[in-house]
This record gives structure tokens, C-alpha cells and sequence, in this order.
């Protein structure tokens, strides 16, 4: 076996592609594209070319999804808002496992006994007081049981329904609408509500298809007419009309306000069937709920006409308006009742308030939603807010209500009335909402827009004055909080030193609470986020002092801001930066075995590397090699770290290195450093540091140093086998180019006389044929590699050698037969290992592809013997089993072995083709 | 074997002046023959009296003879045939004649004392050997414009009553702490009554230093009966509508103006009638209670009785059918 002669530079030329100077860069902006008629002409004769987002000519063609279909089945679905804001009105409230009712009403306690029971006994109840069941004493039942008996209820009416017995449904619905008179069930309320009026939709809709069906066929199912999505009451037949008359008063014989209230609510749609103006029953239904004496059942009563005012075609928002005044009304007098002994004592005013704000939630949200200009000012006049036209005055309103008007008032209205509506806020304190949240909404809602300066700047005057009399941090922190990106924008220096004195005051005298703790995190992430450097931010008079109040979960966000805030702008050389964020780090680091192992631990790994990363002592070599040291000790649950701690310290080897003065000590001690780090760090990272750290010391002339680390990363490999979760395909390829990567190392070092010069080669090949793990295309392109190393290593001049004060082998060994002779030995047991690997890759076309690669590997590495030639041939027979005869691979690898080898086998081969 | 009447009305409401129409439907599986079908039309006010409050009243208890309103039988199909199967016979009946001299027809009128009644039967008699096959339905009349002609098409102008309750109102004993606290709930309401239409108004509880429990509408029929040369009056509850409810928890809003909105209930009531022998009229009476103990001892009170914790005022209630 010969090895064959290369000129690296004759073949470098030769395969070079020319060069051409390009008109246009190729990332700058394109032409305009060409007119779509162009493209489409371009497709067309383009076969080739498929565009897979580009449908074919009969998906365009498509008729549109049936929306006439569509529309029967979507007859009042319930709006998306509608059924997130259930979601969320259940999960509002946490339901205690017992329910307590005032009273257990029967239709909870029987289950499913109604249907049996003959028409004269349904008669005979109906003629019993329906306070029959309201025993005395609180009574119990658990809230699963609770919900399952209402689920079962809905399937009951259904069932009824169906079976042709309406009667029985709406008697059934009258009794789930009487439970939410109910209100002593508390925080169940808001679930109990979704559940009922769940149902009662469910009734209006079955209701409004049954009246509509009958407006537009006949008894005999004889189609009458089809009734347009706004259609009038006029067109409507008298049957239908007489029917839903008839439902109309059957629901208006229900002696109970409430049940009769949420009941005609359920079917106000079919108002539309019998009155051209459906809204007057709307205006009807806002006063009769007035009648609702309890609070919170006439709140959620209100809730519920706003939701089915929408299935009306057009609505205005009057009724709502009214409503909103309503609860107003009711509020004032639920906070002014103090000494009035209540009923229900045990009902406290805050849990009454808290049930009822989703209500005022909602239809605040349903008011203000699309509304003009001129519409709002309106609005605001009807809440009694406005002085005049323009102005809103200096009136007082429920701060709940407030509150909620706020958070919807369209931005402009609040920007141009800002002062107007601090003044409301400031005269609007009452129980029922805390006032200090409404300073906090106006500040939020304030910095959604600019506004001019002299007005921030005259409710910051206003704002600060307020709080300043406030003893609560947790209150001046949530005022503060929402008015810091106003002071920041505006760049309020002024009061900016104000608030963070007025913090620090606080917290000087009683200390952070855990409650506290969001609301300071929030600003100071803020004022961080606000300034470029940390240099200004540490010079705002209060702040390390601020800082120093921080503990636990929100000082490792304050913390991990900061760090990231340091290592954004370049290099750190300050010694008293690095000492502070080396302290914040350690903090970090100290603190993440109270994490989870989760995302935050990865971004606090990663900023600290990168803060070790961005270190730069400058000349100061030695120093910075003493912090990668302290480094080291400190973060020693950091793996990431220790690679950039390795990284850091080749750098720094290599930049002393290109100094003019050699410091080879210091070099020597960088990469011992490195050394002795490498191990610590997780074996499937090991390989590429030794190898890095080899070619550092190889650089620095340390060649005794790089031997024994190149030794290190071969035998890492050993560890590598054991370690799971190493195997994903990314892995795999990364490490075999490392390890080819070695193999063009290798060239450049030089043998010595204690080891065989083939000792790397040879080891590096027994590891790979002795681990079973490695797969036989890993190894297939690790043993190519090594027979090109050693093909290498064996021309007279190698390609390319690390610096003049390190000779190649080239220079050491050309001409030595034996070295020659220790090439080629090693090379024939690769070789044979390569062939064997080809054949064992069990996917076809892998195997194929790696076929030609060896071929390609033996034709440009020896001088084609008889044996080689038919070792190449096999390699091409199994290539043509297993890939099309046009692949271009197996066309051009068929090509070169015709060039290498001698003629007359060159025609044998060329046969093949 | 079957006969039933299926009239041309789902809601079966016809006017004097109209034609009750509809089918009758014979099933049978043989052929029968029969002497004719015959279709009769009757109408009567029927009348008791029931023990009073008098005891001389009681002696006279008993039905008392019902007055004749319209009593017609006309020959739908005279002797013949009917085949086996379903058989359809249509017919139509005029309720009024022209030169009938009978009592004015009266609206269907379901009360404790009176009822006025409309029945039609068919029967079709097949001779001594065979029971005759029959069957009944009540249809129901409602007046037309003939009947009304005072009334008919211009809209009701509303007549309503402004009310005020306050404790110096009442006419029974009042807790003492209503008597002393005081209250005042003011309003109007209608005292003249569309059948088709709501009874409306609205109420404002200004004052109450008690809480209220609940307001209601109350509709009263009074019912009279002449008898002999007495006439004998009972009122009796058709219907009670909750126009506010303190039940729960909380108290009426104080100077929030409630609206009244009670939809008549068919059948139960009819156009205020003062006929000789009988009249029939209708009272409303707002209801209010208060929160007291007393009240959960007596759960079911009679609506008529005046009650410690109640506070009322009734007002005459002229029913009326227009359109």
C-alpha cells in the first residue's frame, strides 16, 4: 500500500472557484418584485419548482364555508366575553366545600322524581305556598352535590323538552331561577349564577327556536317564510305570535320578582316576535330590577340583562347607564348603613362589595365599549360626573364605580380631563373600594399616552402631596409604583428623589413585609430598565439603601436585572462594578438551590457567565486570572460557568501571548488553570475544552502540556458512554467534528521519542473500534478522518504547521522508513475497519452515501493497487444498490476514480456507469 | 270508535260576531250509519253562591239557576254513512243571529262563583240499538267592537290613580313600630285596564323606618250575585306579583321609582261586567309588608286580612277589552 502523493497548494488552486466581483450586496435591499403575471409565467415553465404554500388553482376555486348553515346553529351563542368572564367569575371566588343556604330548597333535595309524578300532584304543588320548604336554620349541602344537582337539572329541562313537555321545563326553570334569590350562599353566588343562567339560556333559546320555527312553517311543516336576521314584528303570523304571547304570560304569572325578572330576561329576544320596539321592555326590566332589595341579587340580575340585552339586533347603552346608577344608589346605601341592624349580620359589607364588583366590572365594560366622544361626555352626564359640557366636576361617586369607570373610560377622555378626574378620586373615599388603587389606575392609565408635562407634572404635585400623608408602605409603594414611568419619561428628578426618600422613610421604620415586596420589585425593575447605566442608578441618593430592604424571590429578579444591566454595555474594568456584581452574583448563586430547577436558574447561569464573560482586567493579566480563580470557588454549582471560566482563561493565555513581552509562566499557569477545571465540568463538554486548552498550550509552545491534554480528551471519551441523554442527533454530529477536528490538530504535532509517532492515531482509533456505542457512520467518518490524518502526515510537506519554533513531523521524520511503515500499518487496519463499518449501516441510503464518502477517502489518500481499486469497486456496487444511478455523488466519485486510476481499469470501471 | 272536535283556532278565543269553525273527526274501522250529526252551541252563565260571611247567606247555599246565553244546534250532515277510516267533517256555526233577542254574549269567565262557559258538542245519534257517539270542547269568547262599541279602536286613554301609603292611611291596627317610625311609599296605578295590556304605574317607597320585606300587586275579583233581594258579593285573589322583594337580605332602595307591571291572566279575568242578575269586577291592591317577627308566625295568611305588619290600599280596577 503506497501512500499518495499530494500538493496541497496545486490542489487548493485547482478546486478553487473563481472569484467575481458581485454588483450588488447580496442582504441589501431586493429589486422590486416582478409584476404577478411574470411570476406566474415563471412557475409555469418552471416544473421543478413547487411552492408549498401556494394552494393549486382548484383550492382557490373553493367555495366559501356555507355561512347560511352556519348562521341556524348560532342563533344567540354566547359572545367570547361572555364565556371567558364566566370563567373567570367561577374561578374569582374560592368556594368553601360546604355550601350554606338560607333555606334547602326541594328542588335541590329530589333528584330526578318531578317527571313521574302525574299531572294532579304537579297541580296540587303548584297550589302549595311556595314558601313550604323555607325551614328555619342555615342548612348545608356541598358544593359538588350543589353543582351536579343543577347539571342535572339542565338535563331534565332538556329531556322535557323534548319529550313535548314544555309545561315541565319552564316549571323546573322557574325553580333553578328562584335559587339565586338565595344570596346567603356567599362566595358561591358567582358560580351559582354561571349554573343558573347557564340554563336559563339554554330555556331562551329553545324558546326563541321554537317561536321562530312556527313564524316560518306551518302546522304541516309547509314552509311560510324565511324571516331575515332583521326581521320585524309585523311579519310575524298570528299562531306564533299567540304562542309566544302565551310564554310571555305564563312567566308573568310567577309571583316572585327575581325568578320572574331572570325568566323574561332568558327569553327578551322574543320580544322581537311580538313589539317593533323590543328596547322599551329592556327600559322596563332596568326599573322592575330595582325592586330587588338585596344587593348583590340585584347586581348579578343586572349582569344578566347586559348579557341579554346583546342578543337584541341594536341596543343603546341607556339601560345600562341606568343600571350603573342603580347600583350606585344601592351601594351608597349599603356603606351608609352602618347602625341599621341588618338582617343577615353575618354578611359583611366587604364580601357584599367584593361579589358585586364583576357585575359593575362587566357592564362598565359593555357601556364603554365603541363608544364616540360625544357619547362618553354623555355617559359621564347620566353618572352625574360632568359640571358642564366639557368638564368633569367636582362631584363625588362610589369608589368602586369610580374605580371601574377608570379602567374604561377611553384614554383620551382621561388625558384630557386628568385634574377633573383627580378630583373625583379624591372625594370619592369610601369602604368600598380603596382609594389609594384609584391614584395607582389614574397613573397607569396616564402613562399609556404622553401627556404634556405641566400636567404630569400637576398631578404628580397633587399625587405626592397625598401619599406623603400615607403611614402604609404597601399603600405609597402601590402609588408610587404606577406613577415611577411617568416620573421617568418626564424625567422628574425632582420628585423621583421624593418617592425614593418617601420609601425609604417607610421601610427605615418597620422593614419589608413579603406583601410589599411585588410593588418595590416592580419600581426598582423599573428605575433599572429606565437608565443606561448603572453608574446613574447607584447614584440616586436612596437606592443601595433601597436595595439593601430586599430579600428573597423579588431581590433575585432586582438582582438579576442588575447583573444584566452591567454586562449589556461591554467590557467591566471597574474593580468596585466587579466587586459588586461578583457580591450580587454569589447572592444569585447562593440562592438558587432555593429555586426550582427551572428556567430562572438557566438565566441566572447565564448572566453570571456572561458578567464573567464581560470581565476585562485590562494588563492586568494576573488579576483577572486571580478572579477567574475566586470564580471558581464561588460558583461552583454553575457548570455553564466553568466553561466560560475555562474559555475566559485561554483567552487570557492568548492575549499574553501576543504581548511582546512573552509571559510563558503566565501561560503555563492560564492553561493549568484550564486543567484543572476541565474535569469538574460534564463529560460530553470535556472533549472540546481539552482541545481548545491543547491548542492553546501548543500555541504557547507547551508542548509536553498539550500531549498530556490531548491524552485527557481521548480518554474522556471512555467517561462518554455512560452518560445518558447524550445521543441526540446534534450531539453526535458535534462531537465527531470534533474529533475531526482533533485528527487536523494532530497534524500540526510534532511525535516524541518517549511515544510511537502513530501513539494519538492509535489511540483515537482503538477507543472508537473498542465503544459498541458508536454508531457505524460516526464511525465511518472518524476512521476517513484518520486515514486522512495519517495520509497527511506521511507527504513531504505538510499543509500547514502551528509556528516556526515547533517543527512538523515533516521536518522530524520525512524519509524514514519506519515512520512511513508505522503509517501504513495503522492506515491498512483502519482501512479494514472503515470497509466493515460501510456494511453494517443498517438505512439504506446513509449506507450508500457513506460507501462513496470511503471511496473517496481511499482515492485520494493511496495509489490504486489491484486490492484497493477492487475494495473502491464493491464500495461503488454497494452505492449503486442503495442510491438512484443519476446521483451526482456516486456519477462524480465514479469519475474520480477513472482519473486515479491506471487506464486499462479505468475502462473496467467506466462499464459500470 | 271516535269522535273528537278540532276547532279552526289553536287558542279556540272566537268573537260573538264570528263563526266558530272546525272539524269533526270521525275514526271508526267498520262503516257506520247514523240518524245525522248534529252540532250544538251553548253558552250560560252559571252562578252559585257559596257560604258567606252572613249565615243567613248559608241557607241559600246552592246552585242557582244558570242564565242562557246562546243555545244552537244545527244538522252538519243529515242521516247517512260514514266510512271506515278517518273521516273529516267540516262545519261552521254563526254564534250570533241577527234577530236573536238572547242575553249579550259575555266573555269566558272562570270565578269562584260565576263562571260563564262556552261548549260546543257534537253528537251523532245512531238510533235506539247504538249509543250515540259524542264530544265537547269549551271554546272561548272574547267580546268584539259590537260589544264595546264605546271603546272599540281608540287607544285606552290610561287612567291612572296617584296613591300614597303612609301609616295614617290604614284602616286596621298597626305594630307600633310602624305606628311610630312611620312610612310613606307613594305612586300611580292604573284603574282602567286594558285585557291585552299590563296593569301599570309605578310606587317609591320615599320613607320606612322598618324594613320592607315585600310590595305586591294584588288582583281581586269581586264576583255578585243577585239572589232574591239580596246580592251576594265575594272577593276572592286571582294573582299576586312581587314588584319588590327585601326577602334575601338588604331593604328596598329608598326613592328608587319601581315600576307596576302585572300581566293579566287569561281566563281568570274578563271585561268588568254589571250585568241585572250578576256583575263581575276586579279590585288591585298594593301590598306592602314589613319586616317583622310576627309575620313568620302566620306563613299562610289569608290576602283579605289586614295584618299587623301589612300596609294597603286598594283600588277599584275596571277591566276593559279593546282591539
Amino acid at each position: 500500500m503506497e501512500f499518495r502523493h499530494r500538493n496541497y497548494s496545486a490542489e487548493l488552486e485547482s478546486h478553487a472557484l473563481p472569484r467575481l466581483r458581485a454588483g450588488a450586496h447580496p442582504l441589501s435591499a431586493p429589486p422590486p418584485p416582478p409584476p404577478l403575471s411574470q411570476v406566474d409565467a415563471i412557475d409555469c415553465g418552471n416544473t421543478d419548482f413547487y411552492d408549498p404554500l401556494r394552494g393549486t388553482n382548484n383550492d382557490a376555486n373553493a367555495a366559501p364555508p356555507d355561512h347560511d348553515n352556519l348562521n341556524e346553529a348560532a342563533d344567540h351563542m354566547p359572545t367570547k366575553e361572555w364565556t371567558s368572564f364566566r370563567r373567570l367569575l367561577t374561578q374569582r371566588f374560592p368556594v368553601s366545600k360546604m355550601v350554606s343556604v338560607a333555606s334547602m330548597p326541594d328542588v335541590l333535595t329530589r333528584s330526578g322524581k318531578l317527571l313521574e309524578k302525574s299531572s294532579t300532584n304537579m297541580h296540587l304543588e303548584e297550589l302549595e305556598d311556595p314558601q313550604k320548604f323555607a325551614d328555619e336554620g342555615v342548612k348545608t349541602i356541598t358544593w359538588q352535590e350543589y353543582v351536579s344537582r343543577l347539571h342535572e337539572l339542565k338535563d331534565e329541562i332538556t329531556r322535557s323538552w323534548l319529550a313535548e313537555d314544555r309545561v315541565t321545563s319552564l316549571k323546573l326553570s322557574i325553580k333553578v331561577a328562584k335559587l339565586l334569590m338565595d344570596t346567603s350562599v356567599f362566595e358561591f353566588y358567582p358560580t351559582l349564577f354561571v349554573l343558573v343562567t347557564d340554563i336559563m339560556d339554554m330555556l331562551g333559546n329553545l324558546v326563541w327556536q321554537r317561536i321562530k320555527r312556527k313564524a316560518e312553517f306551518s302546522e304541516d311543516g309547509a314552509l311560510r317564510c324565511n324571516l331575515a336576521e332583521n326581521f320585524q314584528a309585523r311579519d310575524i303570523c298570528a299562531d306564533a305570535k299567540e304562542t309566544c304571547y302565551n310564554w310571555f304570560n305564563k312567566i308573568g304569572a310567577v309571583q316572585e320578582l327575581l325568578p320572574r325578572i331572570y325568566l323574561e330576561l332568558a327569553i327578551l329576544p322574543c320580544w322581537r316576535f311580538l313589539l317593533e320596539q323590543p328596547l322599551d321592555s329592556l327600559r322596563r326590566l332596568v326599573m322592575m330590577i330595582r325592586g330587588l332589595g338585596d344587593p348583590v341579587a340585584s347586581a348579578y340580575c343586572r349582569l344578566y340583562m347586559a348579557h341579554c340585552a346583546q342578543k337584541l339586533p341594536s341596543h343603546d347603552i341607556g339601560y345600562l347607564v341606568t343600571c350603573v346608577n342603580d347600583i350606585r344608589v344601592v351601594l351608597m346605601q349599603i356603606l351608609s348603613a352602618n347602625e341599621r341592624t341588618h338582617k343577615n349580620v353575618k354578611l359583611n359589607k366587604k364580601l357584599q362589595v367584593s361579589l358585586m364588583e364583576p357585575t359593575i366590572e362587566y357592564i362598565m365594560k359593555c357601556i364603554f365599549t365603541g363608544l364616540s366622544q360625544r357619547q362618553v361626555n354623555e355617559v359621564l352626564s347620566e353618572f352625574g360626573l360632568m359640571k358642564n359640557q366639557q368638564d368633569l366636576g367636582s362631584v363625588s361617586c362610589v369608589s368602586i364605580i369610580l374605580h371601574h369607570l377608570l379602567k374604561e373610560l377611553p384614554i383620551e377622555v382621561v388625558s384630557s380631563n386628568v385634574v377633573q378626574i383627580l378630583h373625583l378620586i379624591e372625594f370619592s373615599k369610601d369602604n368600598s373600594f380603596d382609594q389609594h388603587m384609584n391614584y395607582r389606575l389614574l397613573g397607569f392609565r396616564l402613562y399609556e399616552r404622553k401627556s404634556p408635562v405641566d400636567i404630569v407634572d400637576a398631578v404628580l404635585d397633587k399625587v405626592i402631596q397625598v401619599i406623603a400623608l400615607y403611614d402604609s408602605l404597601d399603600e405609597y409603594l402601590k402609588v408610587v409604583d404606577a406613577y415611577t414611568d411617568l416620573i421617568l419619561q418626564n424625567q422628574m428628578d425632582n420628585h423621583l428623589k421624593i418617592i425614593l426618600e418617601g420609601i425609604s422613610k417607610r421601610t427605615w421604620n418597620k422593614g419589608v413585609t413579603e406583601d410589599e415586596m411585588p410593588s418595590l420589585q416592580s419600581l426598582v425593575v423599573k428605575l433599572l430598565s429606565h437608565f443606561k447605566h448603572l453608574e446613574d442608578v447607584f447614584s440616586l441618593d436612596q437606592f443601595p439603601e433601597i436595595l439593601d430592604v430586599m430579600y428573597g424571590k423579588s431581590q433575585d429578579v432586582v438582582f438579576l436585572h442588575i447583573l444584566n444591566m452591567a454586562t449589556r454595555n461591554g467590557r467591566i474594568s471597574d474593580p468596585t462594578s466587579i466587586q459588586l456584581l461578583f457580591e450580587i452574583s454569589l447572592a444569585l448563586h447562593n440562592n438558587i438551590e432555593f429555586m426550582n430547577m427551572k428556567d430562572d436558574d438557566g438565566q441566572v447561569a447565564c448572566s453570571i457567565a456572561r458578567f464573567v464573560h464581560m470581565v476585562d482586567y485590562g494588563t492586568e493579566m494576573e488579576h483577572h486570572l486571580a478572579f477567574l480563580v475566586d470564580c471558581r470557588g464561588a460558583f461552583g454549582r454553575l457548570n455553564e460557568l466553568k466553561e466560560t471560566l475555562v474559555h475566559s482563561s485561554n483567552s487570557l493565555a492568548i492575549q499574553a501571548l501576543k504581548c511582546a513581552k512573552k509571559h510563558l509562566n503566565f501561560v503555563k499557569s492560564c492553561v493549568t488553570f484550564s486543567e484543572v477545571t476541565i474535569p469538574s465540568i460534564s463529560a460530553h463538554r470535556q472533549f472540546d475544552l481539552f482541545l481548545e486548552t491543547a491548542e492553546v498550550a501548543f500555541l504557547g509552545g507547551l508542548v509536553s502540556h498539550s500531549d498530556g491534554l490531548i491524552d485527557s480528551a481521548i480518554s474522556c471519551l471512555h467517561t462518554l458512554d455512560i452518560i445518558d441523554g447524550f445521543r441526540t442527533p446534534t450531539d453526535v454530529e458535534g462531537l465527531v467534528s470534533s474529533i475531526r477536528k482533533l485528527c487536523g490538530f494532530l497534524i500540526m504535532v510534532p511525535g516524541t521519542l518517549s511515544l510511537p509517532v502513530t501513539y494519538f492515531p492509535n489511540s483515537l482509533f482503538t477507543l472508537i473500534s473498542s465503544r459498541s456505542w458508536f454508531e457505524p457512520k460516526m464511525r465511518a467518518q472518524i476512521f476517513s478522518a484518520i486515514i486522512l490524518l495519517l495520509t497527511t502526515l506521511s507527504q513531504k510537506r505538510l499543509p500547514y504547521h502551528a509556528n516556526s519554533q515547533i517543527p512538523g513531523n515533516d521536518m522530524l521524520y520525512y524519509g524514514d522508513s519506519s515512520y512511513n511503515q508505522e503509517l501504513v500499518s495503522l492506515s491498512k487496519l483502519v482501512l479494514e475497519n472503515l470497509l466493515s463499518a460501510v456494511q453494517q449501516e443498517p438505512s439504506q441510503a446513509a449506507r450508500g452515501i457513506m460507501a462513496l464518502e470511503a471511496c473517496n477517502c481511499i482515492a485520494s489518500s493511496f495509489m490504486l493497487s489491484n486490492e484497493l481499486l477492487s475494495s473502491c469497486l464493491t464500495l461503488v456496487e454497494t452505492a449503486k444498490s442503495c442510491l438512484s444511478a443519476k446521483d451526482r455523488y456516486l456519477q462524480s466519485t465514479i469519475q474520480l476514480l477513472n482519473k486515479q486510476s491506471p487506464t486499462s481499469v479505468g475502462t473496467m470501471v467506466s462499464t459500470f456507469v | 270508535m271516535s269522535v273528537e272536535l278540532k276547532l279552526s283556532r289553536s287558542n279556540r278565543i272566537y268573537r260573538p260576531s264570528e263563526a266558530l269553525e272546525g272539524k269533526i273527526i270521525v275514526k271508526t274501522q267498520s262503516s257506520i250509519s247514523h240518524y245525522g250529526i248534529r252540532l250544538t252551541v251553548k253558552g250560560s252563565v252559571n252562578l252559585q253562591v257559596r257560604g258567606g260571611s252572613a249565615g243567613v247567606v248559608e241557607s241559600f247555599y246552592g246552585v242557582i239557576k244558570p242564565i242562557p246565553i246562546v243555545n244552537r244546534t244545527i244538522e252538519v250532515k243529515s242521516s247517512g254513512k260514514i266510512g271506515s277510516g278517518t273521516s273529516e267533517i267540516p262545519f261552521s256555526v254563526n254564534l250570533r243571529q241577527r234577530d236573536e233577542n238572547l242575553e249579550r254574549f259575555y266573555e269566558t269567565f272562570h270565578g269562584a262563583n260565576i263562571s260563564i262557559q262556552y261548549l260546543a258538542t257534537v253528537d251523532i245519534s245512531r238510533g235506539y240499538l247504538h249509543k250515540s257517539l259524542s264530544a265537547t270542547m269549551e271554546f272561548i269568547v272574547e267580546s268584539d267592537k259590537e260589544n264595546s262599541a264605546d271603546l272599540q279602536q281608540q287607544p285606552l286613554s290610561p287612567e291612572m290613580a296617584i296613591f300614597y301609603i303612609t301609616q295614617d292611611t290604614q284602616r286596621h291596627p298597626l305594630l307600633p313600630e310602624l305606628k311610630s317610625g312611620g312610612f310613606r311609599v307613594t305612586g300611580k296605578i292604573s284603574t282602567q285596564c286594558s285585557l291585552s295590556g299590563p296593569i301599570s304605574g309605578e310606587l317609591t317607597v320615599e320613607t320606612s323606618a322598618v324594613p320592607i320585606h315585600s310590595i305586591d300587586i294584588q288582583l281581586f275579583r269581586v264576583e255578585s250575585v243577585l239572589l232574591g233581594e239580596k246580592i251576594v258579593t265575594e272577593t276572592s285573589l286571582v294573582q299576586t306579583t312581587q314588584a319588590s322583594d327585601g326577602i334575601a337580605d338588604g331593604d328596598v332602595c329608598r326613592n328608587l321609582t319601581l315600576p307596576i307591571y302585572v300581566i293579566l291572566p287569561r281566563l281568570l279575568t274578563c271585561p268588568t261586567t254589571l250585568a241585572g242578575p250578576f256583575s263581575v269586577e276586579f279590585k288591585v291592591a298594593i301590598v306592602i309588608s314589613f319586616q317583622s317577627e310576627l309575620s313568620k308566625l302566620h306563613k299562610k295568611s289569608d290576602a283579605k286580612t289586614p295584618r299587623l305588619w301589612l300596609a294597603m290600599e286598594t283600588l277599584l280596577l275596571e277591566l276593559v277589552r279593546t282591539k
